[in-house]
């Protein structure tokens, strides 16, 4: 604090002599007392939504609005059983095999961006059956890096301070739509790089050698089945909740004198010193709503036709078509034992290859499960 | 039929303006409804075999798995083709022939435990639940004297085959009372010959009326409206109370009712989609059944 | 005033979930003296402990039952309760008499038995502890 205030009567003294030594005197206040803002937000935290006017644009004109923007992006297509765009970007061709870098465990990889379709029941090839969440890869594709240097994230840990500071930045964005429906400034972040704007973005920390060209798409086949991954996403939003629900406490009784107090979180807190409430006491609230991350989850199957992945377990936040992040586990002993493929897969126009299946798992082409016959 | 039929039935009503709009089907109407009549079945099959794109008017009751959970918010086109596509696969590999809650089964399925790792299991089909590849059977039957239930799911790679000894459907679309019935209910013997029923001729209804065992049962059977259940013989203030419970204004409840439902024009689309693959599967099984028939004599020869 | 009338009830109003616990009535299906009197004198067995950590018995645990005034050991081999796919599920409660040993007092089990418990029995089955394989050879009927 002195050191803030001594330093501010220094300019000060410095800013007078100044004036005193020019012809006219003008009080020049200084902004000592006004903070720089606490959050920079990065660069592609822009205004999305344009406000609507529908310009009485006549038929003829509005099909050559659309002519107009096909011609400047690429047709509208199916790829992957999603309908967007053709991707026309001209750093997409050599984007993949730019750099030979040799893996090792240290290195982080970009994540996905995935939508959650919801669940269905897979079995191992012993009879068992287990439940699967499915992850379609939404049209995903690398709009921009930004070197560890330049990158300087809104929040920092005031833990550490050299947190981070070795990764870059990737932006990766999912599901292409029509530039109309955009700002002009939320538009120019793709149009850079010769891209359609995309509905969601994504950031991703990674190491700069695992950095890709903008433009290269993001397939499922950046995992492989029998891998970890972690999901983080938003979870179900239940509104305002009792303690019951949100924290699972028992209640009161039902009888023995209660009253109007059956669900009720009772006690929460002590007298004399302590005569306060505590912060971070369980009590009720909103519930929901907010980012978790399911840990550890192991991929059993992935269609590279439709690109979704079939993670074991029901347990990943979200309701069905929410939208989630799909990262390489930091669990250490479920990580990589075997390279991945670095710094993301290469597209295969391979029709035979539709699904790759964990090992021991039922395919559903295959003959029904019999067991053989002991001694 | 079943449409006409419904507008029938909400005309009487005098709901009839808004018939056009949100005539639908329904899975589980009253059983009056399901049942095709003869001619009607027929003209399906016969359609069937002239052209074969065209999706028979019964598929939903044939096949009722392929229909997708009608609650919204789990809803998602992709995961249900994606799994309908594993359900053909499946089926290509294990017959799953037609069959109704009332029909019975037997399940052969092969089991880690069992001395030959397989074994078999004959009752009659008392529920049918789920959609997609979850979708499961119960079947009952009385073995020793003691009831005997194993729940199967349809899909489940471990099954072997799934024949149906004999085909007809009951009067209700579950059978859970049969727990409380006596036990000659739901006895059917091991060794059971499959019945034959021609091609094309209409599914016969069981109308037997069980007759329960007295009280305590597992549910209140008298607030359930069961066709199939025999005089309850029960006290006046049982059927009091259940009249009080009651919610017959319910069938008139147009929203609940597509809540509950898939619309019929998006079965018609998941059939269409599904119907030719399936029809493809079913010639294939077709064939083999012929030839295994063709071989029989001259092996045992 | 709500409360007091469901104090006043004595019964349960959540769905039943056909647990064995402490104090369910069970069946015996072998044909034990023991077990045979008891169940033709309408006293059918309590079970008043059964050896896991959960306190609800399912196929194949080992529990304690009070029966004729006499505390014995028991095995269940059928349950009410819902199961899982490909498992059986019985009308009755079904259980058959063991000693210390494992061996059964019966000779004969009259019902079908589940036949998973063929595993079960047998990882149970230690070299110098109790042996319960032996009520597998008495069995006359699995599932």
């Amino acid at each position: 604090m002195s050191k803030i205030i001594k330093c501010t009567i220094l300019d000060l003294s410095t800013l007078l002599r100044v004036t005193y030594t020019g012809i006219t005197v003008n009080q020049i206040r200084s902004a000592h007392n006004v903070r720089p803002p606490r959050i920079k937000y990065p660069l592609w935290h822009l205004q999305r939504e344009r406000a609507k006017d529908d310009q009485q644009l006549t038929e003829d004109n509005r099909a050559f609005v659309k002519e107009a923007v096909h011609d400047k992006f690429g047709m509208p297509a199916v790829i992957h059983g999603i309908s967007t765009y053709e991707v026309r970007s001209p750093l997409k061709e050599d984007s993949v095999e730019r750099k030979n870098v040799e893996w090792h465990p240290k290195l982080k990889r970009t994540g996905l961006i995935a939508r959650k379709l919801g669940n269905y029941p897979m079995w191992s090839d012993n009879g068992k059956s287990m439940l699967a969440t499915l992850f379609q890869v939404i049209d995903n594709h690398v709009i921009k890096y930004i070197p560890p240097g330049e990158f300087d994230p809104p929040r920092k840990p005031y833990s550490c301070p050299k947190h981070k500071k070795e990764l870059g930045c990737l932006l990766v964005g999912a599901e292409s739509a029509d530039p109309q429906y955009y700002t002009k400034q939320y538009c120019g972040l793709f149009y850079r790089e010769g891209m359609m704007p995309k509905k969601i973005l994504g950031r991703f920390l990674i190491s700069p050698e695992a950095a890709l060209q903008p433009g290269t798409p993001l397939l499922a086949s950046h995992f492989r089945p029998g891998d970890f991954i972690d999901i983080r996403g938003k979870t179900i939003d239940r509104g305002f909740q009792g303690v019951m629900k949100r924290h699972g406490f028992h209640g009161l009784p039902a009888t023995h004198g209660v009253t109007k107090s059956h669900r009720r979180g009772g006690n929460i807190g002590h007298g004399g010193e302590k005569g306060r409430v505590f912060p971070g006491t369980k009590m009720p609230g909103h519930m929901g709503n907010r980012y978790r991350i399911h840990k550890g989850a192991e991929i059993l199957r992935i269609n590279h036709k439709y690109n979704v992945i079939w993670v074991k377990g029901v347990a990943s936040p979200g309701e069905t078509n929410s939208i989630v992040y799909l990262h390489d586990t930091i669990l250490p002993l479920r990580k990589h034992k075997i390279t991945p493929p670095f710094p993301t897969s290469k597209e295969v126009e391979d029709d035979q290859l539709i699904d790759s299946y964990k090992e021991h798992m039922y395919k559903f082409t295959d003959p029904t499960i019999t067991f053989e016959e002991e001694k | 039929m079943l449409l006409r039929s419904l507008k029938l039935h909400i005309i009487q009503c005098g709901f009839a303006p808004v018939v056009l709009q949100v005539s639908r089907t329904c899975s589980n109407m009253p059983l009056s409804d399901t049942h095709q009549s003869p001619d009607n079945a027929v003209s399906g099959k016969q359609v069937k075999s002239e052209r074969k794109l065209v999706v028979p008017s019964n598929s939903r009751f044939i096949y009722p798995e392929f229909l997708p959970d009608p609650k919204m918010e789990w809803r998602n086109s992709l995961r249900e083709k994606l799994e309908r596509l594993d359900m053909i696969q499946r089926r290509k590999h294990i017959d799953i022939p037609e069959f109704y809650v009332g029909s019975i089964l037997a399940v052969t399925s092969s089991n880690q435990h069992a001395p030959n790792k397989a074994t078999r299991f004959v009752g009659i089909c008392i529920q049918r639940l789920g959609c997609g590849l979850r979708a499961n059977i119960t079947l009952r039957n009385v073995i020793k004297h003691v009831g005997t239930e194993i729940k199967y799911q349809l899909y489940d790679p471990t099954i072997q085959k799934i024949e149906v000894l004999r085909l007809e459907k009951r009067l209700d679309d579950e059978l859970l009372y049969l727990r409380d019935a006596p036990n000659e209910y739901s006895t059917f013997d091991e060794n059971m010959e499959a019945e034959y029923l021609p091609e094309g001729t209409p599914v016969p209804v069981n109308t037997t009326l069980v007759k329960l065992k007295p009280r305590p049962w597992r549910a209140r059977w008298e607030r359930k409206n069961m066709k199939g259940l025999a005089d309850l013989e029960l006290e006046e203030r049982f059927y009091k109370r259940a009249e009080e419970l009651a919610t017959p204004w319910e069938k008139y409840d147009l929203m609940k009712q597509y809540r509950r439902t898939i619309p019929e024009e998006e079965q018609k689309e998941i059939f269409a989609e599904v119907c030719s693959e399936l029809h493809e599967v079913e010639v294939m099984r077709k064939k083999l059944k012929r030839k295994k028939v063709f071989v029989k004599p001259t092996r045992s020869s | 005033m709500l409360s007091t009338i469901c104090a006043a009830r004595k019964f349960s109003t959540s769905a039943v979930t056909n647990h064995i616990m402490k104090l369910t009535r069970l069946r015996v299906v072998d044909n034990s003296k023991i077990g045979k009197q008891a169940m033709a004198e309408g006293k059918p067995p309590r079970c008043i402990h059964i050896y896991n950590k959960k306190g609800i018995g399912t196929i194949g645990d080992k529990i304690l039952v009070a029966i004729k005034g006499e505390k014995v050991k028991a095995i269940i081999v059928g349950c009410v309760k819902e199961q899982k796919a490909n498992i059986p599920r019985f009308d009755s409660n079904n259980i058959v008499l063991i000693d210390d040993n494992g061996t059964p007092l019966g000779t004969r089990i009259n019902v079908p038995i589940p036949i998973m418990l063929r595993t079960i029995l047998k990882e149970k089955t230690f070299s110098k502890g109790a042996d319960y394989t032996k009520l597998l050879a008495i069995a006359s009927n699995y599932v």
